[in-house]
């Protein structure tokens, strides 16, 4: 991600608000524009992290079902509205994020990603290990519809509970487009494109990695809530390696030189798995050859398909 | 002459004309059932065969409640959540009332739940206990047993044939439906005054089990009994065996799928072994007989535990309509509640109380291989019995 020329809020702010508007509108499904904006909120904590410091994580899915499972018990259990138990699930993401984080930034590259790898499967084994609190492998259900905050507007309108989704996903965009364009998020490129020469001019980068995982925890966090939200029910996957996967996966596709990506990345992502599912059972295959040749031949994934396209047509020799 | 605009007018309404009318007769005149089936994702190789099952099921029904049948296939990929989107999807958009099908507890229970709050009627495989316990709903019904059942009618009749099988070793997955079978276990050997020795878990993720069998051995039971599902059961089996441990000891599963597992087995670890299965296609039984009929000619083979559980769930679904004589919901959940009909089992009831189909549960004894009468004759049916837990003591309030 780039901070160079930009500015929040940004022409970018605005076509996420459209997408996020016309995404009911074009899609078949109400519960199919939902289940997009989960996967691009926790998609966005993987760009956030890839895309502006550089760091890869295999391990979202645990703060993302940390999210679901901490907003599931509070929403069953304590009867918190649905506002407030995704602002707890947040900070719970981050409290975590932070703690893990203290480790993990302690190393880089290779050794970063394995790590990151580790809590994630620590995280989904202790989930099953604790199945009176998380359901172990049955999942936490009976997760009621609760009301956004202080009783008014019940979740179980399916068009409220998108529009409530869907400015939850927003602020979330909205926040990283802040923090990119933030003397914060400069910092950051500049530990991505060099930490050893940024650590040179002061920065300790380590804080800064630190605080980019802490941010990165919470969002995912919060799509791990949103999650729970609109199934009412959190799966053992919820905090699974696949999550981790799929949620690095949308960002990839959709290319992390943007937040726009992760949006980009999981609705091509879940429109393909939802309309290519009944036609082909092996429609995954087409997935990983949608991230191979993304990685390949779009390093600045899907988003960064018109800039290729431009630069071919220009090298094309005329007539 | 018309203009332009009437003709694209025209046109606009030709192209919608089928799909409306698609829609209107859908909703008018067939009754459709969504199915809930994995057909991608780790479990497709489950929900493919419960999938056939079902559709061949549908097939040979044709009708319930003088109304035509419609199969709508739902992909849920394995993911409890995906299959709780696609229900809704289901009920919102195509007013889809009846269910059935899952490939794994958390689907079912989770899909059990949205099916409840909106008003529809499941029938489902699951295999976790509060299918029909603490998280039962007036809408579900479970054509399998529970693990009380699994664990009573296979333990019981094979502690009366082995008096002095005393001493039992359990390797158990450690999981909500593993540690189920294990507690039943527990009980069980308590009253009938036999030794849990030991136990070895695994979770749900190990595919290599030597440890947990030296570990077995070590502990020189009379029994080892395998506490887990699908394809672990089939490894630890294969490496039990493999470690010589029917030489000197008896196994159990409690769980066993039946044909399919066996098939991946081969006869020569199967032989000696005893098995716990929802279903044997050698059952003679009316019902056991139509559907093996009907598989036969139209598949060429013999039915398994899944492509049953698949045609069992659909017949519930089409007697409780017929019993019902109509699509109403609240008509329909009353006529299953007394429902009683030839199953693949033989005479299946369900139970108002907690909305378990009470059916035969198998405990199987794998024959040698010059004893097999056909390719699919793996083992002689030792004891078909019903055992259900009161439905005071099931934790469901209904």
């Amino acid at each position: 991600m780039t901070t160079e020329g930009l500015r929040f809020p940004n022409g970018t702010t605005v076509v996420i608000a459209v997408f996020l508007i016309a995404l009911p509108c074009i899609l078949p499904s109400l519960t199919l524009a939902s289940e997009i904006l989960v996967l691009a909120t926790g998609a966005l904590s993987c760009t956030l992290l890839l895309g502006s410091v550089g760091l890869l994580s295999f391990g979202q899915g645990l703060y993302f079902g940390l999210g679901a499972y901490v907003s599931a018990i509070l929403i069953r259990d304590f009867e918190m509205s649905a506002l407030a138990a995704t602002i707890a699930a947040s900070l719970a993401g981050c409290l975590l994020a932070a703690a893990a984080g203290l480790l993990i930034v302690r190393r880089q590259g290779v050794y970063f990603v394995m790590l990151t790898l580790a809590f994630a499967q620590m995280g989904f084994f202790l989930a099953l290990a604790f199945p009176r609190l998380t359901g172990g492998e049955n999942g936490f259900g009976n997760v009621p519809r609760t009301a956004i905050a202080f009783g008014q507007f019940a979740l179980s309108n399916p068009l409220l509970l998108y529009v409530f989704l869907a400015i939850l996903s927003f602020a979330a965009f909205a926040l990283v487009q802040r923090i990119v364009a933030s003397p914060f998020g400069s910092v950051l490129n500049s530990i991505r494109y060099n930490e050893s020469r940024s650590e040179a001019l002061g920065y300790d980068a380590r804080r800064f990695k630190l605080a980019a995982v802490t941010m990165a925890g919470g969002i995912a966090a919060l799509a791990g809530a949103m999650n729970t939200l609109m199934l009412n029910f959190v799966p053992l996957s919820a905090i699974d390696v696949e999550t981790s996967e799929r949620l690095l996966i949308a960002s990839l596709i959709g290319g992390v030189g943007s937040p726009l990506g992760a949006l980009i990345g999981a609705s091509v992502l879940s429109a393909m798995s939802d309309f290519l599912s009944p036609i082909w059972p092996r429609w995954s295959m087409v997935v990983a050859l949608l991230l191979i040749v993304t990685v390949l031949f779009l390093r600045d994934g899907l988003l960064g398909l018109g800039g290729v396209l431009r630069r071919q047509g220009k090298e094309m020799p005329n007539g | 002459m018309r203009n332009r605009r009437e003709i694209l007018a025209a046109a606009a309404v030709g192209i919608a004309t089928p799909s409306l009318l698609r829609r209107a007769w859908a909703q008018q005149d067939a009754i459709e059932i969504g199915s809930l089936v994995s057909l991608s994702g780790t479990f497709a190789n489950i929900g493919e065969q419960v999938d056939i099952g079902s559709k061949i099921a549908i097939d040979h029904y044709k009708t319930a409640a003088g109304r035509p049948l419609r199969y709508v296939q739902l992909d849920d990929q394995g993911d409890p959540g995906r299959a709780v989107r696609l229900t809704q999807d289901a009920i919102r958009d195509r007013g889809i009332r009846f269910f059935m099908n899952c490939t794994n507890s958390a689907i079912a229970l989770a899909v059990a739940k949205e099916v409840a709050s909106s008003g529809g009627v499941y029938i489902n495989q699951a295999g976790a206990d509060e299918m029909t316990g603490t998280l039962c709903n007036k809408n579900t019904f479970r054509w399998p047993v529970a693990t009380y059942s699994a664990v009573n009618t296979t333990v019981r009749p094979f502690m009366k044939q082995f008096p002095d099988a005393k001493k039992w070793y359990t390797i158990t997955g450690q999981y909500v439906f593993g540690d189920s079978l294990l507690k039943n276990l527990k009980d069980v050997l308590g009253e009938l005054g036999g030794q849990h020795v030991g136990n070895s878990y695994h979770s749900l993720s190990d595919r290599e089990y030597s440890g947990f069998i030296t570990a077995a051995i070590a502990a020189q039971p009379d029994v080892l009994c395998i506490c887990n599902f699908g394809s672990q059961t089939t490894d630890v089996l294969r490496q039990a065996v493999s470690f010589g441990m029917k030489r000197n000891t008896k196994i159990v599963v409690v769980w066993s799928t039946g044909l399919d597992q066996f098939q991946s087995l081969g006869p020569d670890i199967c032989e000696g072994v005893y098995f716990g299965a929802n279903y044997w296609h050698g059952v003679d039984a009316p019902g056991n007989r139509l559907l093996t009929g009907v598989i036969k000619d139209k598949l060429k083979v013999t039915p398994s535990y899944l492509l049953t559980a698949g045609w069992a769930c659909t017949q519930a679904t089409v007697e409780a309509l017929n019993k019902a004589g109509s699509a109403e919901v609240p008509a329909v959940i009353k006529a299953f509640e007394t429902l009683s009909y030839e199953g693949p089992t033989g005479l299946e009831k369900v139970r108002a109380e907690d909305h378990q189909v009470l059916k035969d549960y198998y405990l199987l004894l794998g024959k040698p291989k010059a004893k097999m009468l056909d390719k699919d004759d793996y083992v002689d049916v030792i004891s078909a019995q019903k055992a259900f837990l009161p439905p005071d003591k099931t934790g469901c309030k209904l």
